[in-house]
């Protein structure tokens, strides 16, 4: 049990709160995997600390929750709007085992990386080409999703990370983007990432 | 790809789409679907069992045991991840009063989830889903289509779009638009 002190504050609303938590499950689950495939200790960590990151969220939630409920309509209310932030933590959780499993020495998974590819959605990575027109732009302005179907989840700059990069980030040359989605829509995006084909800007 | 991987790929995928199903249900207050979550639950549970088993007989007869740790692992992993799915919607199928603030934070997040009907004349109607490539042109991955009192969840590239269908939809918000234009026929698909 913590003391009242050391639950750090979160200055969110309850609206906020569940908006991230929901979020950040759905973001950790696509870098947990991230993390099996190309056998990052890097992601692996980024998840373990987004994992406490979650926990914070969950009492921060709750204790709003309990202080914002005054007659018995709220309370049966807000303990559907609880229970969704618990599965919301509940899938952190998942992802937090999962990465676990990086640990294992990649030999004796040999099986876990070809078989995630083969998923529905699954998560791959490329790098950006100078000649790509994507470069400079961000990823807001690209609409990256939208335009290819595929989600940029973690970005690699050099030998820095960006997980689950912001609609302001701007895309760099030579960034290597991990990104999740289906086959076809990889296949989309190399074609611009790659620089084969002009990424279609809309005209103004 | 052994029958063992070929079923946690599957359960994988399962849990992801539970996952997506369980938000929409939610937003839309539906308890078909939210229904629908609790049988891919089920189907999770005795899937999960089959595994285990298998994944212990291979290891009796001298497996690798790392292997089994890890088949099992995650397992359990996707296993954790369809619970939460259906903890969701066990709220819709609770009846419990939604509050206000929970359409309002599931409209705000990142992935949002949309409906859109397919009007007679969309470039859509006839097409399969895997012709269209929906989710890599407008980012938009179907998770269910309504088509008259029936659902089909998960539709796969081979699922026919016909007139009429309604298909509920997850992605980023600005592939929204495009989405349901798309369905109604404002929007043409590009050659």
């Amino acid at each position: 049990m913590k003391d009242a002190d050391e639950i750090p504050f979160i200055d969110l609303s309850v609206r906020e709160i569940l908006t991230e938590m929901k979020d950040t499950s759905e973001v950790m689950v696509d870098l947990a995997y991230a993390a099996l495939m190309f056998d990052s200790e890097d992601i692996a960590h980024e998840v373990s600390e987004l994992e406490e990151k979650m926990d914070n969220l969950n009492y921060a939630i709750k204790i709003k929750a309990l202080l914002a409920a005054r007659t018995r309509e709220d309370a049966i209310q807000l303990s559907g709007l609880l229970q969704v932030a618990a599965a919301a933590e509940a899938i952190s959780n998942a992802a937090g085992d999962l990465v676990k499993l990086q640990s294992v020495d990649i030999e004796r998974r040999p099986f876990l990386s070809f078989m995630l590819r083969e998923s529905e959605e699954t998560i791959r990575m490329t790098t950006l080409s100078e000649n790509s027109d994507m470069v400079n732009h961000t990823i807001d302005e690209l609409a990256v999703e939208a335009e290819t179907g595929m989600r940029i989840i973690a970005i690699r700059r050099r030998q820095r990370w960006i997980y689950d990069p912001e609609p302001e980030t701007k895309l760099k040359a030579r960034d290597t983007l991990i990104v999740r989605g289906t086959k076809d829509g990889y296949e989309r995006l190399t074609e611009f990432t790659s620089g084969r084909k002009p990424w279609p800007f809309e005209e103004v | 790809m052994q029958e063992l991987e070929k079923m946690l790929l599957e359960l994988k995928d399962t849990s992801e789409l539970m996952i997506d199903l369980a938000y929409s249900s939610l937003l839309y207050n539906n308890n078909e679907i939210a229904e629908e979550v609790m049988l891919l639950e089920a189907m999770m549970d005795e899937k999960g069992d089959e595994i285990q088993e298998m994944v212990m007989e291979e290891a009796s007869q001298g497996g690798d045991i790392m292997r089994s740790i890890v088949v099992l692992r995650l397992q359990m992993a996707m296993e954790e991840i369809a619970d939460a799915a259906a903890s969701i919607a066990d709220v819709v199928i609770r009846g419990i009063p939604q509050h206000p603030v929970l359409q309002l934070s599931l409209r705000d997040s990142d992935v949002v989830i949309c409906r859109a009907i397919v009007l007679p004349g969309s470039d859509l109607v006839g097409k399969t889903l895997g012709e269209v490539k929906l989710s890599s042109i407008s980012g938009m991955f179907a998770i269910a289509i309504k088509r008259g009192k029936k659902y089909i969840f998960g539709p796969d590239k081979n699922t026919r779009i016909e007139e009429g269908d309604v298909i509920i939809a997850r992605g980023p918000e600005e592939g929204e638009e495009y989405f349901v234009d798309l369905a109604s026929g404002k929007e043409r698909l590009d050659e």
